[in-house]
């Protein structure tokens, strides 16, 4: 069962997330920042992590930056209301293996975990 | 064509003085005591025009008015506010259906020589109006069909809301100018080039963030499964003081963004307090069924905020190709205009008028309204706009499987 | 002379004072029993004058600290020309700064996002003061800051400031 990683500033979205996610996934943690997402990932090392782009103290594009230049095996979906074209290629540089714009289905967030992490 | 700010102040400060002047006219016909509460220039698409008076009867007059300047201004009172006027113009003549409908006639006539000349001073030419023509719908039936032009689906519309002190009866002056006249006049009054605006792309930025709005009307929603529509959309330019009132006083549960990039400025999604509750529960799993807005509803809304706020403004990045970024929505629950207020104030230490850009969304299903309001910078518009490339006004979603293959 | 006791049961009584709204980087002066209103107020202030011994009152709504930040716009727009004006025309009308005395209200710190520096509600505050304290206007009531909109209602015959928010009790300043 693959342990997941999620950070949003938003509770309502934290708990959606792991509502979906629970049944076939171990959340090693929640986290609300960019910094909290770095700090969690290098403790837990999960095997997934889903990340917002827009929150507080640090973004998700640079956390996720930060995630893959020191663990390039880390696999980081982008979660986020962001639809910009320019943000997704970003979110490409900085090493996103995904990206699942807000609002999503169920269906939707398992199959990109699925291309990300195959069962 | 590019027309400078300060000429559109100008014609937005002309439109309020000939309202004032009209309401004098007014008040020394009736010693009613009103004052001009907003005069703002609206851009919108024709269908649009009139959608504020929607479920009320007014009773009207209407003009039409050629030379410099060419289209139809109307007058529209509340039906119970007419009735008052002519009993205090000609104490008895309430009853009497023909005499009220002359006395109505005669006062929009007088109001609107006084709306008109500050035009034509202005201009140095004449503007000619037609008999008053006096009419009772409902609605925005109450307004003359916009003037019709094959290039133009949108229209300027000025608007002023005019208030009576001690009633609640609120009556209205629009004035539909022909685009090109209008337009061809703000050329031609052109003061400075240096903050020109190209006002043909003001339309296709309307159509813009009319697809923005449907995006978010969509989020709303996948996230609600409440099937909800896109209304009106529409931007507006008023001095920075009449920003604040372009919302009510009631109050109001939202979500505030600031957003940066080409364009900047602030955003406001915002629900009255019942659609605030509809909503929010709508979002969740379980029933809350609660009449008081608690901290699982805010929750709520601060997410929806988000993702709302994501759709209307991702449509502009991606016309752009630029990216548009914003902060973490703050979520508020306070009267409307005090909302508005200190965002209004924020964008005046740098400009006297702004640009408004308002959208509305609602569902038939329950009673659900919610309404985006935009205060962009106006560097940064001017910015946008001249980046804007109208070919591509249609692109306004990425393709994430394009970028992620 | 009319005496005021103080009790709601008089005024309800009469008829309704006249109401006059002030709206956005507006002042209006009276000599009336008159209910001078504004409402909205964010990080604008709403600057209550009343001089009992004339009985004028006025209420200025300032948007912003200083007119000489920014150029153009009406004096009533700012701190300090707005309460440079609404003194002026309260003297016009007869009143005094040795007997006015001055209630504020707004300069709420909601929805700041400058990163740096402070708020724009607190700058108007600063401002208020500083200008009141040039006229030698004391301050005599106040409810400033916060993170929420108020509405303001000046009781021109008594003096009152009857302060509204949309989610707690009315107060009377």
């Amino acid at each position: 069962m693959p342990d997941v990683l999620i950070a949003d500033d938003s509770e309502f979205m934290r708990n959606l997330l792991r509502e979906i996610l629970e049944e076939d996934h171990e959340i090693v943690g929640e986290v609300e920042n960019g910094v909290e997402a770095v700090e969690v990932f290098k403790e837990e090392g999960p095997d997934l992590v889903m990340m917002d782009i827009v929150m507080p103290i640090r973004d998700g594009i640079e956390a996720t930056d930060e995630i893959k230049s020191s663990n390039p095996d880390a696999n980081v979906i982008m979660c986020t209301s962001v639809g910009q074209e320019e943000k997704m290629k970003e979110a490409v540089k900085a090493g996103a293996d995904g990206y699942i714009t807000k609002p999503f289905q169920k269906p939707s967030v398992m199959e990109a975990i699925e291309d990300v992490v195959p069962s | 064509m590019n027309v400078d700010i300060q000429s559109l102040g100008t014609f937005n400060q002309l439109a309020h003085e000939g309202a004032e002047q009209a309401t004098q006219s007014m008040g020394q016909m009736t010693g009613i005591d009103a004052v001009v509460d907003v005069t703002k220039i609206t851009l919108l698409d024709r269908a649009d025009v009139g959608e504020e008076l929607v479920g009320r009867d007014f009773v009207g007059v209407q003009f039409s008015f050629d030379g410099v300047l060419e289209g139809d201004t109307v007058l529209a009172f509340d039906v119970d506010s007419a009735g008052t006027i002519t009993e205090e113009m000609m104490p008895g003549s309430g009853d009497d259906e023909a005499m009220a409908r002359s006395g109505i006639e005669e006062i929009g006539n007088i109001m609107m020589s006084g709306f008109i000349d500050g035009w034509a001073d202005y201009v140095g030419a004449t503007i000619d109006h037609s008999p008053p023509k006096y009419i009772e719908e409902s609605g925005s039936d109450v307004l003359p069909d916009a003037p019709e032009n094959g290039d133009h689906q949108q229209v300027f519309v000025f608007k002023s809301e005019i208030e009576w002190i001690d009633e609640s009866v609120n009556f209205y002056i629009y004035m539909l100018p022909e685009y090109e006249s209008l337009t061809e006049m703000m050329v031609e009054h052109v003061d400075t080039d240096g903050d020109a605006i190209p006002i043909d792309k003001l339309q296709t930025f309307n159509e813009m963030t009319t697809s923005g709005t449907q995006q978010a009307a969509d989020n709303v929603e996948m996230m609600t499964g409440i099937p909800t529509a896109a209304e009106v959309t529409q931007i507006s330019f008023a001095p920075i003081e009449d920003v604040p009132k372009q919302i009510g006083t009631d109050t109001f549960v939202g979500t505030v963004v600031e957003f940066t990039g080409t364009p900047s400025g602030y955003l406001m999604v915002l629900f009255d307090e019942v659609s605030a509750i509809n909503v929010a529960e709508a979002m969740m799993p379980i029933e809350m069924d609660s009449e008081e807005l608690t901290e699982q509803h805010k929750a709520a809304i601060e997410e929806l905020g988000n993702i709302m706020t994501s759709g209307f403004v991702d449509g502009w990045a991606n016309v752009l190709q630029t990216s548009v970024e914003h902060t973490p929505p703050r979520v508020v629950h306070d009267m409307g205009r005090a909302i508005m207020d200190p965002l209004a104030a924020q964008v005046g230490q740098h400009q006297e008028h702004a640009f408004i850009i308002d959208s509305e969304m609602r569902t038939d299903d329950i009673e659900f309204q919610a309404e985006i309001h935009a205060l962009p910078n106006e560097k940064e518009l001017r910015a946008a706009l001249d980046d804007l490339d109208v070919e591509r006004a249609t692109e306004t979603s990425a393709d994430v499987e394009q970028i992620f293959k | 002379m009319k005496v005021y006791d103080g009790s709601q049961t008089e005024s309800a009584a009469q008829s309704t004072p006249e109401r006059i709204k002030v709206g956005i980087a507006e002042y209006k002066v009276t000599t009336e029993p008159a209910l001078l209103t504004t409402s909205g107020l964010g990080s604008c202030i709403g600057i209550a004058i009343h001089d009992p011994h004339s009985m004028v009152a006025g209420l200025v709504h300032v948007m912003l600290p200083s007119a000489a930040d920014i150029d153009g716009g009406n004096s009533a727009k700012f701190a300090d020309t707005g309460v440079e004006a609404l003194i002026e025309a309260m003297e016009d009308a007869g009143a005094s700064t040795d007997t006015m005395e001055a209630k504020i209200a707004g300069g709420s710190d909601m929805l700041d996002f400058s990163e740096s520096g402070s708020s724009i509600g607190s700058r108007n505050a600063a401002k208020v003061r500083e200008t009141l304290e040039e006229f030698g206007v004391p301050v005599v009531g106040e409810d400033l800051g916060g993170d929420h909109g108020r509405s303001v209602k000046l009781e021109a015959d008594t003096g009152n400031l009857v302060v509204k928010s949309a989610n707690t009790e009315s107060k009377t300043l």
